[in-house]
């Protein structure tokens, strides 16, 4: 192996394992600021370092701190210690473990030399993606069995009654889609919506399998234990479910892993229905040609965005009530110093691919950087989606659950398949 | 006689709202056009700004207690015993002594009132006959690093003055 393997190999697993744990941050600061504003608040906007509160970013590390050093209680009651402290860490290492096989940039080609930009890469694609997930409710499971409480233990049975209804739909909504692109992996799907279809319209799964996608979103909505369908955890009825008997970092653990969850299925998502990490209508190859002319529209846009974008900081970040010599405006005016400065190190980075050779190593590393941007901004978008659904629709009822698995979304999928099969055997 | 039946027409039964996706969809049209407006501008968010914006506090509410003075500044209370008595969580502790000005027979010597055990009822408001302990203080925020500092004697009762005019506290309700 020389050293641009190992480099590369140390670069992949570390972004598969360290960009889930980045987003549970932005993730807890986007769900608490972005459901402040659903419901016409501020959010938490208070905690601050030296008067730099980061648009309330810096009440995660507060949180952090406080759940850190929290008293870690063991209940009395808890027979099976081991199994109490380890639920938690599988819901954890499940969710981070299922973002390994999505595809963030296409594979990247050095030299004579390909790599397969996953941090695992593997051919299993979407199989590992479902086993992980139908094994983090191992996890919920066997927190509420061990919590050996009446309120956990129905949480548990409700997670398991309601995983084992939503993975069928799951498994048969994919079936449709392994149909239309006839294979399991991920990077291969992902370069197959790359194509154009009828020559204009880019051939994203959401095109080529509309029904499919609501079918899939709604049962990872299920699969990921959020809101409508976050019975396990349904306060008015059982306190709080799964997770009443866990405190501190336990909680925290459960807490993370669920926000990872999240991540991980709107970048399942974004790779089955939203093509990936592709740009429309500029697949890979495309990008490789015409990279000088992006950097230079690149160029151009970026300031012109931060321009607006500073703006907005400046008109936002001011205190709503009467204050002498407002601190707010002298935090803004250091934030947009500080993303001006950043805007002109992208500028000379962008000029550095205009001089570089076209067609090079550069130009094949700046168009990866440009898919992992693009897949990086959908992965966001579909969890804001999570979190607008969350603050939008209340709570389903348990039968209403499952009569929406079993006799909705199931024959809706088998449906699905039919004409799927029909389609493709007709075009073929 | 038959009595007066009024029909209401159940809501829900037509195509598109049995399908739930279309209402969905409207919802979250709904719920994004508020995030899209606070987004755009937060000015106009419906919060206080509270620790620097304190709210408006208006006569009737019950704050923190105090006891009343004459004009003189020798305190009303004649250690009766009616608030004592009359308060449901038992958080006051009254201790009589003779009282040497002439107004009356007896004065408090101690006057304890638990703030972490009382309930902010106004019982004792009500029961006491010389409008010797009110709860006009305006005080709604306590906080205090230990329990004992929690319990407030009678020199800070008597020297806390009234958040309000003697006017105002006196048409509270009416």
């Amino acid at each position: 192996m020389s050293n641009v393997d190992i480099l590369l190999v140390i670069l992949r697993v570390s972004f598969g394992a360290f960009v889930p744990l980045c987003f549970i941050a932005v993730l807890v600061w986007m769900e608490r600021r972005g459901a402040g504003f659903f419901q016409d608040r501020s959010g938490p906007n208070r905690a601050n370092i030296f008067g730099f509160r980061a648009a309330g970013l810096v009440q995660n590390l507060a949180d952090a701190a406080k759940l850190i050093f929290k008293e870690d209680v063991v209940p009395g009651h808890i027979k099976h210690k081991f199994y109490f402290i380890f639920a938690p860490a599988i819901v954890f290492f499940t969710a981070v473990a299922s973002f390994a096989v999505v595809p963030f940039a296409d594979t990247l080609v050095i030299g004579d030399k390909s790599y397969v930009m996953q941090a695992i890469p593997t051919d299993v694609g979407i199989l590992w993606f479902l086993a992980l997930a139908g094994f983090a409710v191992y996890g919920i499971i066997l927190a509420g069995w061990a919590s050996t409480n009446k309120y956990g233990m129905l949480g548990g049975l409700r997670a398991a009654a309601q995983v084992i209804s939503y993975e069928i739909p799951m498994g048969l909504a994919l079936v449709s889609l392994l149909a239309v692109y006839g294979t399991v992996n991920l990077s291969e799907m992902a370069q197959f919506q790359g194509q154009l279809l009828f020559g204009f319209i880019p051939m994203w799964g959401v095109i080529l399998q509309p029904l499919g996608l609501i079918i899939f979103v709604v049962a990872a909505f299920a699969e990921a234990n959020r809101t409508p369908f976050d019975l396990a955890e349904g306060e008015s009825e059982l306190v709080a479910g799964f997770h009443v008997e866990y405190s501190a970092m336990k909680f925290a653990v459960f807490f993370m892993g669920e926000y990872v969850a999240m991540f991980t299925s709107s970048a399942i998502i974004v790779t089955l229905f939203f093509g990936g990490y592709q740009i429309p209508w500029l697949n890979t190859e495309t990008l490789v040609v015409y990279a000088k002319p992006v950097a230079v529209v690149l160029m151009l846009l970026l300031p012109v965005l931060m321009y607006y974008f500073a703006g907005w900081i400046r008109k936002s970040n001011v205190s709503h009530y009467d204050r002498p010599n407002d601190p707010r405006r002298r935090e803004a005016a250091v934030y947009i110093k500080i993303l001006w400065g950043v805007v002109a190190i992208m500028e000379l980075i962008l000029l550095a691919i205009l001089l570089s050779p076209s067609g090079g190593v550069a130009t094949r590393i700046f168009v990866a950087e440009l898919q992992i941007a693009t897949f990086l901004l959908k992965t966001t978008l579909m969890c804001f989606v999570y979190v607008w659904v969350r603050w939008t629709l209340p709570r389903f009822r348990y039968d209403q659950l499952q009569k929406l698995g079993w006799q909705t979304l199931l024959p809706l999928s088998l449906l699905n398949i039919f004409i799927t099969g029909a389609v493709v055997v007709a075009v073929s | 006689m038959s009595a007066k039946v009024k029909v209401v027409k159940r809501k829900g039964d037509t195509l598109p709202e049995k399908l739930y996706l279309v209402e969905v969809l409207k919802g979250m049209k709904t719920s994004f056009g508020h995030f899209w407006r606070n987004l755009r501008d937060n000015s106009r968010l419906y919060v206080r700004h509270y620790p620097e914006q304190q709210p408006e506090i208006t006569p009737r509410w019950r704050g923190r207690h105090r006891l009343t003075t004459h004009e003189d500044g020798s305190i009303k209370c004649v250690a009766c015993f009616m608030c004592q008595t009359n308060c449901p969580s038992r958080c006051i502790m009254i201790e009589a002594g003779e009282r040497l000005d002439d107004r009356d027979e007896k004065l408090p010597v101690r006057f304890d009132i638990d703030l972490l055990e009382c309930i902010y009822c106004g019982y004792c408001v009500e029961a006491c006959p010389k409008d010797a302990i009110r709860m006009d203080t305006g005080i709604f925020s306590l906080v205090e690093h230990n329990r004992e500092k929690m319990l407030v004697g009678l020199d800070e009762l008597a020297a806390t003055p009234g958040a309000f005019t003697e006017d105002d506290y006196q048409k509270r309700g009416l």
